[in-house]
């Protein structure tokens, strides 16, 4: 009986410090961006506390036009993937035509390729097409196969007679995609919108090297830019990276079970 | 209403019988393409962002392709200089000593930390930890890599003071060669333990009841039942977790640019930082495809690795 208690204290201990090394560090990026100090450490006075650093991320370093640029990119990445990605899973698994399945393996191919193979080439063409430092170039790689896989996959479940139904009451395609695809992939749509999100928002090489104009930043950026620009200002460099981390952060507290959905599934592409 | 009555024959008609209508007509070609536009956006952009790029990708790599020349073919120049390159060769040997310390290392956590969750916390206080320690894995690499950076710093002094505390004199983290590796890859482990807590754990949730109850009728311990049941039952999702922790670790960048910047005396320069540096700091963008191509094979070998066993295990 002892023996069972003192293992069950064991395992509370060890997950306990799991979870304190899990969030120290966030919880030392907070009370630093709240200290004038140059210097943290392990003290800290409360009487110190003061929202300067914050002030100065929208006074000095452009943190305002930051989050609007995140957030304008943000919403192009989420609907465009979002749109295109139905779209295409319908076209897939419910109005296949000859050809298309073969399409769909290219488009399964694409998904092992990761963005830092192709950057010198998108670098070019974004370049060419003169979108250079508009929102839509910061977007645009955000859309890519996985979307149109995962929603494929849960489109499958959509019975093909209830589309055969409504087609023979004079339903045109867009009309059941609109009327009876769309309400019953909600979940699905959800999942991709939020990791969506959290992948535009934290996307930092393709920002990095397509961003030549300041107002263009990014909120991540904008955040990685001050380590190299303000050496030992710890303070100020925590509060951007603090005003990065509480997007993804809250969002997280919002929706919880969409975001683990979304997140996993990414996994499940391989 | 009035009008889909009116219609409703005609379009029951050609569902019922669809072999009566005479092939090749245009309406029936037209039909049998009708889900031809609801791809054709999706297929544009991918186009454009992903399978041109790729199919570029190749073809620079054959060229002298700079911000000084448009580019000229020059065969296997590029591949050839890589060899020679020692800075490409010291960038690709430390990707791999990267991920050999990574993977191990996060599946392991990941997964010990999973069985003790599912076993001994089937309750709030378990699910509460895994919501919490998913929270570095939602936080940016970037933000991630800047955290760590400030805690490790000793001018700052966070986890020097800890280990004062602790009567130990705390390690130059990011001043030393091999260590600032190693500490890069311990990093990258503490993000994304959570992830891939959250893959096991939702394994050994599918493992059945029966298999356990089995075992422990016939007196096998905790510690037997997690290895003679739940690492064999996991085999799919331990495979899952090692490939996507490989290919992860392959396309490192964020947290080195953050944390070091390749340093010191390029000791952490990982193959995308290569790439990063030849293309878009030199603007070599001929010899950066060449590098991508080599990084793209690397990859492709170990999907395809995977693809293979995966088929297997079915």
């Amino acid at each position: 009986m002892t023996r069972s208690r003192l293992g069950r204290a064991f395992w509370t201990v060890l997950i306990v410090l799991a979870l304190i090394v899990a969030m120290l560090p966030f919880f030392f990026m907070a009370i630093t961006s709240l200290q004038k100090t140059t210097s943290a450490g392990l003290s800290f006075d409360l009487s110190r506390l003061d929202l300067s650093n914050f002030a100065r991320l929208f006074t000095d370093y452009g943190f305002g036009s930051a989050i609007v640029t995140s957030g304008i990119v943000v919403v192009i990445a989420c609907v465009l993937n979002l749109v295109v990605a139905s779209l295409a899973a319908y076209a897939f698994e419910k109005k296949p035509f000859p050809g298309s399945e073969a399409i769909f393996v290219v488009y399964i191919v694409t998904m092992m390729v990761p963005v830092q193979v192709t950057l010198v080439p998108l670098y070019t063409i974004i370049k060419e097409l003169g979108l250079f430092n508009t929102h839509l170039a910061l977007a645009l790689p955000i859309v890519n196969a996985f979307g149109v896989f995962l929603i494929r996959q849960f489109m499958i479940s959509v019975p093909n007679e209830l589309i055969e139904a409504a087609r023979v009451d004079g339903a045109s395609d867009l009309r059941i995609f609109t009327r009876i695809i769309i309400p019953t992939i909600r979940p699905v749509l959800a999942a991709l919108a939020v990791f969506t999100f959290i992948t535009t928002w934290n996307d930092f090489l393709w920002p990095l090297v397509s961003v030549s104009d300041n107002r263009m930043q990014t909120v991540t950026l904008a955040a990685a830019n001050m380590v190299g620009n303000l050496a030992q200002q710890y303070g100020l460099i925590m509060a951007g990276a603090t005003v990065s981390f509480l997007v993804p952060f809250v969002m997280y507290l919002i929706l919880q079970r969409q975001f683990v959905e979304g997140v996993t599934a990414s996994g499940i592409k391989g | 209403m009035h009008t889909s009555i009116d219609h409703a024959p005609t379009v029951s008609g050609r569902r019922v019988r669809p072999n009566d209508q005479r092939h090749g007509t245009p309406r029936r070609i037209l039909r049998k393409f009708g889900g031809v536009p609801y791809l054709m956006p999706s297929l544009a952009i991918l186009l454009v962002v992903v399978v041109a790029p790729i199919v570029m990708t190749l073809i620079f790599s054959f060229t002298s392709y700079s911000i000084l020349q448009p580019g000229e073919f020059v065969g296997w120049e590029n591949y050839r200089a890589l060899l020679a390159d020692q800075a490409f060769m010291s960038s690709v040997k430390q990707t791999f000593v990267y991920t050999l310390i990574v993977v191990p290392l996060q599946t392991l956590l990941a997964l010990v930390i999973a069985e003790i969750i599912a076993k001994r916390f089937p309750n709030l206080f378990g699910s509460f930890a895994r919501s919490v320690l998913f929270i570095p894995v939602l936080s940016s690499l970037v933000v991630v890599g800047i955290v760590w950076r400030f805690l490790l710093d000793p001018r700052a002094g966070v986890v020097e003071s800890l280990f004062r505390f602790v009567g130990l004199e705390q390690p130059n983290w990011l001043g030393r060669p091999f260590l600032a590796l190693v500490t890069v890859a311990l990093v990258t482990v503490w993000k994304n333990v959570g992830y891939f807590l959250v893959i096991y754990y939702a394994g050994i949730m599918g493992i059945s009841r029966d298999l356990y109850d089995a075992a422990a009728l016939d007196g096998a311990s905790r510690v037997q039942q997690f290895v003679y049941i739940t690492i064999p039952s996991l085999r799919p999702v331990t495979f899952l977790v090692v490939v996507l922790g490989t290919i992860w670790s392959f396309q490192v960048f964020d947290l080195v640019y953050t944390m070091t910047g390749g340093g010191p005396g390029g000791a952490t320069t990982t193959m995308v930082m290569s790439i990063y540096q030849a293309g878009f700091q030199n603007y070599q963008m001929g010899y950066a495809s060449a590098m991508s191509v080599v990084l793209l094979a690397i990859i492709l070998v170990i999907s395809l690795f995977q693809r293979r066993l995966m088929g297997k295990e079915k």
